[in-house]
């Protein structure tokens, strides 16, 4: 039986960075690469490229942004519930996603101007072959309309690269968001 | 309590200059007004009952999550004897927050400022250092715990008013429960929240997203219009506004303002709509299309637990959404699925007022707690990706509301009226066994029009 419970902790053992311990050290050639992925993965999305988004996804992609509590005492590193997600996708729901973007999605039509941030990239080996974990830190300012005001968001971003005959593909991503009430009207962009 | 007369606005505008009862129309300006705000907060949100989360939230001893009546932060906690409490999350001492975390469990609040302390219950039970006696003594510790709202639990939903002496919460139901009833009590063990809500805020004022859930359903055909070119709901983006998939059923709506929207499933969702119900049972047509969250094992509980004339209901044509005035959205739908199918979404949204230009949009996603493991987890799924943060139909509401908000500042804009002239008028269908104003046919504007009746009946009440 899950503790779907508000008041429960997440039982869940706390994550902090790297779970693997073969470190892929900053500047080698797969650091490189995954940095340049992540780079190009944000210019997809801020330029609303969908159909070159989608083409970094692994079929078998699993995308889950938890929601935040907020706790004291003994359970204070317990803050990121998994029995509640802002988002819950796999690769086909994110395309049904990006396919509707395409008709009536007046969320974002007229779209939003979008910038998203990536730093603090840590890297690892994982056990299986050409599989790689990636933190990084995510910074997203994103313009509505003509709101003088630009909304913002900020999270680690825990992901899985898989390595596709030289293409490094998206095989898991976990947001995990810094705020417990989002500010965000909507997620109606990618993360 | 506050005890005030009827009001006028500083600058001399009366409720009936807002509300006018005889063109049903209300001025803009309500959306942008901070004395308006004000007046609702004592008027309606420290009057009223208020929605504040579900019992399997907390389910132990000393559980205990925080949420909001209007703007007052309120603790609700299961105290020893397994009562839920909801007390004033301010210190009576100097007016510290009591609790500083969202959720957890605690026998017993200390408030970290100099150490008052309460019980989940809300009494006090003393300051440090007990031979000073820093409570001092011109009251007595019974007098200095936090103050506590009076509680309902319906369905397993937690209500709380600070209206001590007002209607008791069936009267705030009336005949609304009727239908409420057959999505909240209808199995043996009720509904289980799937987790904590998911909280985001909006740039508008509560009453923009609270007169939508008052059954709004016009609305689906034109802001979820791709909805339609999903295909899901029948029709085709080019045919929507010939055949109006999903417009038909039947409204009720309620003196106290909530409402419902009762749909024939088969009628309104494609995946459904070659089945064919002619000739079958009542148990034949739940088992062929259960209600959105049953399964064909929960069916024996729908007749143990509801009227027959409920079961009835249920089988042909559910109420799927709705709202419960004054700021609580119902949906208990069919939501499309990736693979072509439905589990169903059963949620819940709270829209809390954060002053006059901001909500907080609170979305409480359940499942029947006696379902398998496996249909929780798609409902979640599912939920997830159609309401809420992320919401594929809802992202769209979430942008639109924010527009009417800054609209609403406008010298000029502030004097245009919304409307709410489509009226059909009480017509009950033949046979229908519920209460309530009935309006069968294409959903109007009268179940909206019944929001802004209960609005004005609260707001012109002495407070
Ligand atoms: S304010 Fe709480 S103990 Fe002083
Ligand atoms: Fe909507």
């Amino acid at each position: 039986m899950i503790d779907r419970s508000t008041a429960s902790a997440d039982q869940s053992a706390i994550v902090r960075g790297l779970v693997s311990k073969v470190r892929v050290p900053l500047g080698s050639e797969i650091y490189n690469r995954i940095l340049e992925t992540l780079y190009d993965e944000a210019a997809a999305l801020d330029e609303r490229r969908f159909d070159d988004w989608v083409a970094m996804l692994a079929e078998d992609l699993v995308y889950t942004a938890p929601i935040r509590l907020t706790r004291n005492g003994v359970n204070k590193d317990r803050d990121v519930m998994r029995t509640m997600m802002h988002f819950d996708d796999t690769y086909e729901s994110l395309l049904l996603r990006t396919g509707r973007l395409t008709k009536s999605a007046w969320a974002e039509d007229p779209p939003s101007r979008t910038r998203r941030f990536v730093t603090n990239v840590r890297v690892g080996e994982l056990d299986a072959p050409e599989e790689y974990e990636v933190i990084s830190y995510l910074y997203v300012e994103r313009s509505r309309l003509s709101v003088p005001e630009n909304e913002q968001t900020s999270g680690e971003r825990r992901d899985v690269w898989r390595n596709v005959g030289g293409v490094y593909k998206l095989a898991r991503r976990e947001i995990i968001l810094d705020q417990s009430t989002l500010s965000m009207a909507n997620l109606a962009i990618f993360l | 309590m506050l005890h005030k007369p009827g009001f006028v606005l500083s600058d001399g505008t009366t409720l009936d200059d807002l509300i006018d009862r005889d063109m049903n129309e209300v001025s803009m300006r309500v959306m942008d007004d901070a004395e308006l705000y004000h007046h609702e907060m004592e008027r309606i949100f420290a009057k009223t009952w208020l929605l504040l989360g579900h019992d399997s939230e907390i389910p132990k001893s000393g559980d205990y999550v925080v949420r909001d009546m209007g703007e007052d932060n309120v603790i609700v906690a299961r105290a020893r004897d397994g009562q839920i409490n909801v007390s004033l999350n301010v210190c009576p001492h100097r007016g510290m927050k009591v609790c500083t975390a969202e959720a957890g469990n605690a026998p017993i609040h200390r408030c970290i400022y100099h150490g008052w302390a309460f019980r989940p219950d809300g009494s006090f039970i003393g300051a440090p250092i007990e031979k000073e006696q820093m409570h001092g003594s011109k009251r007595t510790k019974d007098e200095l715990g936090l103050k506590k709202a009076r509680v309902h639990i319906y369905g397993g939903l937690i209500f709380a008013t600070w209206n001590i002496e007002g209607p008791s919460f069936d009267e705030f139901l009336g005949d609304a429960k009727y239908y409420l009833d057959q999505l909240f009590c209808r199995t043996d063990s009720g509904l289980e929240l799937l987790g904590p809500p998911q909280r985001f805020v909006l740039p508008c004022n509560w009453k923009i997203p609270s007169e939508q859930s008052a059954s709004d359903g016009f609305h689906t055909l034109t802001l979820h219009r791709s909805l339609m070119e999903g295909g899901v709901m029948g029709g085709t983006a080019e045919s929507i506004y010939d055949n109006a998939p999903g417009m038909y059923g039947v409204d009720v709506g309620f003196e106290q303002g909530h409402s419902l929207r009762c749909l024939e499933a088969a009628q309104t969702f494609k995946m459904f709509s070659d089945m064919s119900f002619e000739g079958k049972t009542l148990d034949e047509r739940l088992e062929m299309l259960p209600p959105p969250g049953i399964t064909k094992e929960l069916i024996p509980q729908l007749h143990k637990n509801l009227s027959p004339a409920q079961v009835e209901q249920l089988a042909t044509i559910p109420p799927q959404v709705g709202g419960m005035f004054p700021n609580v959205l119902v949906a208990f739908i069919f939501a499309p699925r990736t693979d072509g199918g439905s589990s169903g979404a059963l949620a819940l949204h709270a829209y809390v007022p954060r002053g006059p230009h901001q909500v907080e949009f609170v979305n409480f996603i359940f499942a029947e707690k006696d379902c398998p493991e496996q249909m929780k987890r798609d409902m979640l799924q599912n939920s997830i990706q159609q309401t809420g943060t992320s919401g594929l139909i809802e992202q769209d509401d979430a942008d639109t509301w924010p527009q009417i908000q800054r609209a609403a500042r406008g010298v000029m804009s502030k004097t245009q009226t919304l409307k709410y002239q489509a009226i059909h008028g009480h017509e009950k269908p033949e046979g229908w066994q519920g209460g309530g104003y009935c309006y069968p046919g294409f959903t109007k504007d009268d179940t909206q029009w019944n929001w802004w009746l209960a609005y004005h009946r609260l707001m012109s009440a002495d407070a």
